[in-house]
């Protein structure tokens, strides 16, 4: 019997060995191409406010979820590159369950001036105390090599 | 106590083969346009259903929660139902039965599709669908499979290419009308057809729909809130679903019986006994030319290998007696799969309650049948809708 036997060698029982392989082009959309085309020439972000309900989207978005309606292009706004730690982890285990050699902190920014907030890495000077609260800015690549990506933001670092 | 269920909005997004919108940007500009079509606010909407295809078009797993809040789904209920290229016409099925049951007075159907994000190709995506023991170590291709299936259904009936080919000359030339139209040509001819590039024999590239980003929508209300929107419904008149065996290899292709058996589901909540008599228009999944008349057979609307016939004498032209395909199809809209809802059942409330412009059939039609195919030549999936 199949289920009671204890399986040892996942490659034991007769197989064909395959993949899913796949390739993507994910396109920035709308908002996200106006988005990251501002964040590759300048050292602000931008946002986008609700013509409605006056919530302020970041990262910017087309249309308002709550009241669904779009964002006119008159409500895109700079914000200032800089946040809030709300929650962070320290990770010491990478996906494959091995030691990392180097733990990294990650956490949600609350970015200024906005009610929205993104994943970000976070560098202090004191990287045990409690990072929540801690106020931030973003450090980007250097102008000339940014890429208009989100990679362009290289990590967050205590002000 | 089951509610009847009528369609009061609708929309739909251009259709191309890359489009620089996110699948949640275009869920939001079809879920939008069909709000404003019947004149309703989010809040007025109970439930979502999302329909979208398999994760590996857009390339994102649970696309179904990533496009939610695109679709008026953040803070509702929701959820999605796929299953390949049926997708298109079970959304709506998976519309009607949220409100007919009961549970939501009005349930907001969103159908998203974005093949251009899997590169360079979207055929990559296909290549997971077979049995990964018994069929995927040869590489197989959908186009080799579906020359195979048309093969066989024209040695059967004895049919000539050019008969199959004048149905891909009928949509290009029917979707001339379509705002959303990705492939249409006011003067494509059969010769075009027969001498375009040879595929995989006896397919050829315009006897294809083209992969396509894009979105549609519709909104289904309840009997007991209809008046509210509108005073002239089209209402849901039947539905039906059927899957045959994934086995395609045991069954004889020349005839679509899954297909006939979702449809005979669907007329006999429809009340409909002679749909060829009842029935004034169809619109059946045509993702290429001859799937278009294996599917009118299969809908029961003429005789097995009759349908070429009638597409030569002009039957199933905009203003013959049983229009075909009066938005341009996938031939020629295009197929953004799950999407191509627009084309299937959009259409149908669009013609029945006026609504569809340039593409208006001339004799005024009352009831409407479409339907969508997918899988591995097993899926079926068929909506009726009647004024």
């Amino acid at each position: 019997m199949t289920f009671t036997e204890k399986q040892t060698d996942p490659t034991a029982p007769t197989h064909w060995r395959g993949n899913m392989q796949a390739d993507y082009l994910y396109p920035n959309g709308v908002a996200g191409d106006k988005f990251f085309k501002h964040l590759k020439n300048n050292d602000n972000f931008l946002a986008t406010v609700c013509p409605d309900c006056e919530k302020i989207f970041f990262p910017p978005r087309l249309y308002c979820e709550d009241c669904f309606v779009e964002i006119p292009g008159e409500n895109w706004i700079e914000v200032p590159a800089t946040g809030t730690v709300r929650l962070f982890t320290t990770a010491t285990i990478n996906a494959h369950g091995k030691k990392m050699e180097t733990s990294k902190t990650i956490g949600l920014i609350d970015i200024d001036k906005t009610d929205g907030a993104m994943l970000g890495i976070i560098k202090s000077s004191e990287m045990d105390k409690d990072l929540l609260g801690l106020k931030v800015k973003a450090i980007l690549r250097p102008r000339e090599q940014r890429e208009g990506t989100i990679k362009d933001i290289l990590y967050f670092e205590e002000i | 106590m089951k509610k009847d269920v009528a369609v009061i909005g609708g929309g739909m997004t251009i259709f191309r083969r890359r489009l620089k919108e996110t699948g949640k940007e275009l869920s939001f500009l079809a879920a939008k346009m069909a709000m404003e079509d019947a004149g309703i606010q989010k809040d007025d909407i109970d439930m979502i259903v999302m329909g979208t295809a398999p994760d590996a078009f857009d390339g994102i797993h649970m696309k179904g929660e990533n496009l939610l809040d695109g679709a008026a789904g953040a803070g509702k209920p929701y959820v999605r139902v796929f299953n390949g290229g049926g997708t298109g016409v079970f959304a709506p099925i998976a519309g009607w039965w949220h409100v007919a049951s009961g549970v939501a007075d009005v349930c907001l159907v969103v159908a998203e599709e974005k093949m251009g994000s899997c590169y360079p190709h979207p055929q990559t995506a296909f290549q997971h669908i077979w049995d990964p023991v018994l069929d995927r170590p040869l590489h197989p291709n959908l186009v080799w499979l579906f020359a195979m299936e048309m093969n066989r259904y024209m040695t059967v009936h004895g049919i000539k290419k050019e008969d199959i080919a004048r149905v891909a000359v009928k949509n290009k030339r029917n979707a001339v009308g379509h705002p959303c139209a990705q492939l249409a040509d006011p003067n494509i001819t059969v010769d075009d057809v027969l001498n375009s590039e040879m595929m995989a024999w006896p397919v050829q590239r315009l006897d294809i729909s083209p992969p396509s980003d894009g979105a549609a929508a519709l909104l289904f209300c309840s009997e007991d809130v209809v008046r509210q929107y509108t005073d002239d419904p089209v209402w849901v008149g039947g539905v039906g679903w059927n899957i045959d065996s994934t086995m395609w290899t045991n069954r004889d292709l020349y005839f679509p019986r899954y297909v006939a058996h979702a449809a005979k589901m669907a007329y006999k909540m429809a009340g409909i006994v002679n749909p060829r008599k009842e029935i004034d228009f169809a619109e059946p999944y045509d993702p290429f030319d001859y799937k278009e008349l294996h599917h009118m057979e299969g809908l029961l609307l003429c005789d097995k290998g009759e349908a070429p016939i009638l597409t030569r004498e002009g039957v199933t032209q905009r203003d013959g007696d049983m229009p075909i395909c009066p938005s341009g199809g996938l031939l020629g809209v295009g197929n953004p799969i799950a999407a191509t809802m627009g084309q299937k059942v959009c259409e149908l409330y669009w013609q029945l309650a006026g609504k569809a412009g340039k593409r208006q059939i001339p004799t005024n039609p009352r009831v409407g049948v479409g339907q969508a195919w997918g899988d591995i030549m097993q899926m079926a999936t068929v909506m009726v809708l009647k004024r």
